[in-house]
This record gives C-alpha cells, structure tokens and sequence, in this order.
C-alpha cells in the first residue's frame, strides 16, 4: 500500500483538532461540504491508520471522504503548528490505493484521465478547438521560452489566455508554443491516483520540450506550474528538471517591477485579490501578484479576511469540480461571498481553475462583479486592452 | 441484537434526519480515539444533533430502548472521558457550536457547548471584551467539554481559578430523562442569567466536572471582562523548589488581587534542578502593572532566582488561543500523575517525578509542570511519545505512577473512562464518591448517558 510509506506521519497526529477551525466554513472545504468528523485532517488520519492496521479498508463509500478532499493544504498548513504532517501526500497516495487496489472512485475522476490520455486535453477538444485562443498571436518558434497555457486556460479562457501573452509579448518575452503537441501536463493522473501512468506521460511531455528546445516555460496554470516543479522531478527521479519554470505572476511582477511596461493607464476600481491554494499554500507565491496590482496607478487593493496562508478554496481543487460539483459550488460561493464582502468591485487572481469556479460562484450569487486574472487588469493599465474587459457587464466571447 | 440496532437507527433518522445519522465504519474511527493514549472505543452511530430538543428526544429513547448515549465535544480529552465504553450513540455537538448573545452591560456571554474558547475569545475582542479562557488547547476547545471537565490551564488560573471559579454562571442541561433544566439565575424564568449562586444550591457545580455523566450542556453563560491590552510577561529560573513555593505563596497572599494571571512551571527532564518559572502579569493599567513587575522582579531577587529572555513566555501565552507550536513534534501527547495539591505539597510531586521516572527508569522525556492557581496547584507530568510502538511502555509507567501520586496529597483530575483513573477512585469509595452515585443513580437510573465513564457500570 502506498500510505505505508507514510506511516511514521499517520501516527504522529495527535489528534488536536487544530485543521478543522472553528466553524465549518472557516479552514476545511471537505467538512464545509460534508461535516463530518472523517473529512477532516484528524479523521482522514484515524482512516489511514485504520487501513495500516487492517481494521479498515477501502471502499466505493470511502471514496466520497478522500475525493471529496479538495486537495487545497490548509490543513497542512495548520498542522505546522502541531505535528507537521503533510496531509496531502497521505490523501494523494489514498487515492492510488485506490486506484490500484481496483476500487471504484468517482466515475468523473476516471473519465478525465481517459479524456486526457484519448485526446491530450482534459475537456476532449480537438487541437483546433483547444488552441482557438491563439488564433492571430504570433510565436516564435524554438524561442526557448514556452508558453505552457494548460488545459483549463486553453479551452474556457481563450480570452484571458491571449491577453496574458498579448502582455508578456507586449513586455518583450518571444514566446513558443506547442500548438497541434499542446497537451495537459499529467496533473489528473496524480490527484487521481494514476501514478502507473504518470512516468509515460510525463517521458511523453519531456520530449516534446526537448523537440521544441524548451529553456523556461512561462506557464498560468498554478497546477502545471506545480506538476514541472514538484511532479515531474519526482517522478523522473531528478532533483529538478534542466528547465526554468515560472508561473505567469512571477513574470508579470518582473514586467511591473523593472517597468517593462509603460502602465499609463489608471484603474480606479476597488479590488481583492484571491490567493489560489496552489501557488500560495504550496509554492509561497503571496507577494507577486499582490505587487503587479499595487503597481496599477489607481488600483485600490482591498484583502478578504481569509488571505496568503490562510486563504479560503475557491472550490475547484482535488478534482472536486468534476467528482462533487454541488461541494465545489457550494465552496466557491462561500468564497466570493467573502471577495464581494471587501466590498470590491472586482475579483482578481491567477489560476484559471480559481477564474472558473469563482465565476460560476457569481453567475450562482447573480452578482454584478467579474473575476478577472492580474494579467487582464494590467493588460488596461498598459493600454493593451480596453477598460471595458473589467466591467462587471463585460461578457468575453469564450 | 441487528434488529435492536435497525431499531435504534430509524429512531435516530426520525429525530434528526437520515443526513446527521451515520454508522459508516470510516465515519466512525475519528471517534474512536481522543488526544489520550485510550485504547480505541467505537460507537455504534454518530449523530449531530442541532438543539437542546433533538438531545431530549434521542435521551428519551435511550431510556425507552435501552441504549447508551455518549457526548462529544472537540475529541480532545487527556483521559478517555467522553469515548464511548460501549458501542452506544455518540452525540456529535459539533453544529451546535454558536455564540447566542453577549451581553455588554452585564459582562455575559452566551454560547451553545461547541463554541470553541478561540471562536468566543475573536468575537469578544471586538468589543474590547475577554473570557480569560484557560485552556492551552483553545483553538479547538470546546467550552461545553472544557466546563463539563472544570478544565484550567496556563492561563488566567493564577488569578481566577479553574474556569474563574465562579465564571460560569449559568447552565442549561438535559437530564438523562430528557427533562431540561437551567440553573442558577436562569432556573427562575422571569429574571435571566446573570448568577451563579442563587435560589438554593449550587447546581451548576454539581454537573462542572461532572464529564456529562449527570446531563448533556447545550447553553453555557459565563462571565466576561474588559480586554488588557497591557502586557508583561517575564520569565525567571530559581534553583529550588521551596523558592517556587515561596514563590507560589508570594503571588497568592493578595487574594482578590493577584499579581499575575497566568503562572507557569516546569521542570525538564534534562535539568532537573532547574525551576523555570513563565509569567503573564495582570492589570489594566500601566501603573498597576509597573508595580506588580517591580514586586516580583524584587521577590525573584530575594529569591536569588534569575530573570531570563521573556520571549517563551510572550509566545506561548500568545499562543493559548491560537494553537502552541511544535507540541507534537517528538511524538504524541500524555499527561499523567496529574491533579490539584496544595502550595506546599509540590515537592511530593517532584520527589515522585525525580525518583520513578528519572532516576529509576532513566526517562528523559518526561517533564514535570503545573500552573498556580489561588491557593493551589494543578500540575502534571507529560510526555511525548511515538505510537505504536512506545504505547504499551507509556501505559504502564503511567498507571504505576498515578497510583502512586494518588495515594499522596493529590486530587485526581480529569476521571474518564476504563482508561481513565475511575478505577482509583472507585477503589477509594469515598463518601463523595458515594453521594455521586446515588445522584447518578437518581438522575439516570438506566445508566443511559456516558456509561462506564466515571462510575464503572458495576459500581451502578
């Protein structure tokens, strides 16, 4: 069993309570979702140890506990408080327990590792469909630096997905793409319990950077950011892979910073900033889109409650989005409740899974407010784009 | 024995809903272990109730069908106090945890038993208000399970007492017959709750630190104070341990006035004779709290004891609320030998920590604390250690060492389950103990609420 290897972990927990908060809706999407004890932290780890000591096993009913856990650390981050245990890691392999010990999981879960593996995209999209959003953007071919759009941001933002590289192009970055090879980067296969084909796959990816002489890839997806920094080395058994990997944030705040961009534009709008679980919690990434906005002249920059390490799901982690809608529904609104309660006029972030569920969240709420990606708001501020694409009326064409 | 249990589910699906009853195996582990090395204890269905209604009627139906019912608060007990000793009906309280009014010019508050000390404390500062909550575990203790045990803790104790003495001024219960009663000023109903001590006896004090055996709480009403915002915390090392009773004394002489709210002690086990004393200092005015600093920092003087770097102190009194750092860094937690003794009875404790568990079983793992409370202590051994594989040694050593203790100057704290201390205080038989169980027997004549905690079920 793989949560074997985690053994001295399972039985450090000393059962505090601390990752569960006050209230349900405080820290934990899962007990927000599904109340009780066995969503939490500490009883995700009565479960594993239960199973390491044969008392229980895994189930088609358990599945809802350990897919229904939206993967998004702020238990982890608690725990850092008390025992340290990474409850990620221990939920991950769970969930290829599962898998390879054959017991059903969410059906959607399954599915969306065979879209990805039939058609090299999460949603099934053809090629033409896939990367519609780069029509009339030119590439620079063997550049050395990819533009890595990822799954989502290819196929439900094609707006936001041109304007980002219409800024970084802007900033003078000569930007590859992939284009017919664009693929999803594997993250399905490790949040779903697939690590049998996660080495293929990512054998698969690696060469195609190697065709298109990759030297840094430039990617919005926090979760492909995450699968070439953490995944990908480990799976490959390196220490970290001969690319440089930067999430679209960190280069946007060097374009901002080192004034790449003439931002002549001001912003007057009050706005918040949503902290994505994984470039925040997982990768430390706070400040850098935090500073791309204070840098707007006009931008009044507003925090929820709930920000940087302590920061709220949107609802769109684990692949609870496909596996549980009603739960991610339920968290994502939860969330914007928050964002709208800044009283913000709009709400920024950069992660398109972040984008999507939050929308989905105001279309639920029907609330005059956009979500919109940091890259967007600087797209006005420099003229790029015009002020219209952050008004709450603002319907794009995807 | 099915049938019973088919039984016994629909009755819970009628009271609560088919959504807040469950007997899934995996739902049912997290239950089965508190903060405590007990062994596993399974219930048979958890249930969330929402109100004081939906307790009467499950209560009701225990007795009809003869099935014990647990409680359960945030699932921290030290002592095996509120797992289920038999496969019974756990009472999850976890959705009834609101804050249901604060009331500023009477200095009360008003919660439901699962409003934790950090969710009651976050909403009390914003009216410049505080408890003073005592419990060390306040990011996830409950003040339900933390009153129905009379906790106490590193702070505030050393000014108010265990949960302030008389802080908790009223309290609603359903009775193991379902009847529901408030006491204090909250028993007449055209006054409100405002008083403890009123009307007759003391009820409230019959079911604090009672461990739920005589009722369920489902409202609490406790008293509150202005917030300090001034703060002095200080930390100083004596070499003995009659300079801490000196010390002890010292900071207990003004009754009413005590100088510190918070007292610290602790002896590592690697420096046994070194007497770390942590401080958090009481006042609301800079010039009370000058004065208050300048007479201790004398007294540790007299002492001959040092003044150290305050910054332990300041971090983990600040921490009381929000979750202390690193606790279980070296393995879990268990506290044993633990209970109240007078100011002068420290040393029996020592003496007992320093020959069985230092010198004769070389443990290097174990430290010795207590806080001083007025007039008294409440002090502790504790350990961290690893599970599986140090349980059974730990278990042991510390069944050996409560025995010992508890045959001295020491009031057991925190009684539990089998795996608690009910054994030791049942073989004592005091007329205490007596008196408790026939109020139990009176209150619960089926035994229906947390069987076997406290009183051992044959003791019934």
């Amino acid at each position: 069993m793989q949560i074997e290897k985690y053994t001295d972990m399972i039985y450090a927990c000393g059962r505090c309570n601390f990752c569960k908060g006050q209230e349900f809706n405080e820290r934990c999407p899962e007990v927000f979702t599904q109340f009780w004890e066995s969503s939490t932290a500490r009883g995700r780890m009565a479960i594993a140890r239960g199973i390491l000591e044969g008392t229980l096993k895994y189930t088609d009913e358990l599945a809802e506990r350990i897919y229904g856990c939206f993967l998004c650390a702020r238990c982890k981050e608690e725990c850092k408080k008390a025992a340290n245990i990474d409850i990620i890691a221990i939920t991950k392999a769970m969930r290829q327990d599962f898998v390879e010990q054959g017991v059903r999981i969410p059906e959607t879960s399954e599915q969306m590792v065979d879209s990805m593996e039939s058609s090299g995209n999460i949603f099934s999209d053809t090629p033409a469909v896939h990367n519609k959003w780069s029509v009339g953007l030119e590439f620079k071919k063997e550049s050395g630096i990819l533009f890595y759009p990822g799954c989502l941001a290819s196929h439900r933002f094609k707006e936001k997905t041109r304007i980002l590289v219409k800024v970084l192009q802007s900033a003078g970055y000569d930007l590859d793409f992939l284009e017919e090879d664009q693929v999803c980067c594997g993250t399905p296969l490790w949040i779903s319990g697939y690590m049998n084909k996660a080495r293929n796959w990512v054998e698969r990816i690696m060469q195609l950077f190697e065709e298109h002489r990759v030297k840094e890839i430039i990617t919005p997806c926090p979760s492909c950011y995450r699968a070439f920094i953490e995944e990908y080395p480990k799976i490959l058994g390196i220490e970290e892979l001969p690319i440089k990997v930067r999430h679209s944030s960190e280069v946007l705040e060097r374009i901002v910073l080192e004034k790449k961009l003439n931002l002549k534009h001001s912003v007057d709008m009050t706005m918040t900033y949503h902290d994505p679980c994984e470039i925040g919690r997982y990768r430390g990434i706070y400040e850098q889109p935090r500073n791309v906005l204070r840098g707007i002249s006009g931008l009044k920059l507003v925090e929820m409650e709930r920000n940087q390490e302590n920061s709220f799901c949107c609802g769109g982690g684990g692949g609870v989005k496909l596996a549980y809608p009603d739960y991610s529904l339920k968290v994502s609104v939860e969330r914007i409740k928050e964002a709208i309660s800044t009283g913000a006029k709009a709400i920024t972030t950069v992660c398109p899974a972040c984008e999507l569920n939050l929308t989905h969240a105001v279309y639920e709420e029907d609330l005059m407010v956009r979500v919109l990606d940091i890259a967007e708001v600087l797209a006005v501020a420099a003229g790029i784009e015009d002020e219209e694409i952050l008004e709450p009326d603002y319907f794009a064409d995807d | 024995m099915i049938v019973l249990s088919e039984r016994i589910e629909q009755v819970l699906v009628e009271i609560v809903g088919a959504d807040r009853v469950t007997s899934k195996d995996f739902d049912l582990i997290p239950y089965s272990r508190d903060l405590s090395p007990a062994k596993q204890k399974f219930p048979r269905f958890v249930v969330m109730p929402t109100n004081k209604e939906e307790i009467q009627e499950i209560l009701k139906a225990a007795n009809q069908h003869e099935f014990p019912v647990y409680v359960r608060g945030g699932g921290t007990s030290h002592w095996d106090a509120y797992l289920c000793q038999e496969p019974g009906v756990l009472l999850d309280l976890s959705l009834m945890n609101k804050i249901i009014e604060i009331n500023k010019r009477d200095l009360t508050a008003t919660v439901q038993p699962n409003c934790t000390w950090s969710k009651l404390d976050r909403e009390l500062q914003k009216h410049g208000l505080t408890y003073l909550c005592s419990e060390a575990g306040g990011p996830a203790m409950t003040i339900g399970g933390s009153v129905m045990k009379a906790g106490g803790g590193p702070h505030s104790t050393a000014k108010f007492g265990l949960h302030g003495n008389q802080d908790i001024i009223t309290l609603e219960i359903v009775l193991p017959n379902g009847d529901i009663v408030e006491t204090g000023s909250a028993a007449w109903p055209s006054a409100g709750k405002f008083k403890r001590q009123c009307l007759g006896p003391d009820l409230a004090g019959l079911f604090i630190g009672s461990e739920g055996i005589l009722g369920v709480c489902t409202e609490l009403t406790l008293r509150i104070r202005p917030v300090s915002s001034k703060k002095i915390r200080m930390v100083a090392i004596v070499d003995s341990l009659d300079k801490v009773i000196e010390f002890g004394h010292f900071i207990n002489r003004h009754v009413g006035d005590e100088y510190l709210q918070g007292s610290y002690f602790w002896v590592d086990p690697t420096a046994p004779d070194v007497f770390i004393l942590m401080m958090d200092l009481f006042g609301y005015e800079d010039e009370i709290l000058e004065f208050r600093k300048k007479r201790i920092i004398e007294k540790i003087s007299e002492l001959g004891g040092k003044l150290e770097d305050p910054t332990p102190a300041n971090d983990y009194y600040d921490r009381v609320l929000t979750g202390l750092t690193d606790i279980f860094a070296t393995g879990v937690w268990h506290f044993f030998g633990s209970g109240s003794l007078r100011i002068d009875d420290i040393p029996f404790l020592y003496k007992v920590w320093l020959e069985e568990i230092i010198e004769k079983r070389g443990m290097k793992t174990v430290g010795l604390g207590g806080q001083i409370l007025p007039r008294d202590w409440l002090a502790f051994m504790v350990t961290n250690y690893q599970e599986p594989s140090e349980w059974e040694q730990i278990i042991e050593i510390a069944d050996e060492i409560n025995e010992i203790v508890l045959n001295g100057p020491v009031v057991p704290y925190g009684i539990g389950g089998r795996d608690g201390l009910r054994n030791i205080v049942a073989k004592h038989n005091t007329g205490y103990y007596c008196l408790l169980k026939s109020i139990k027997k009176m209150l619960d004549p089926k035994n229906i609420l947390q069987r076997g905690i406290f009183i051992p079920e044959e003791d019934l």
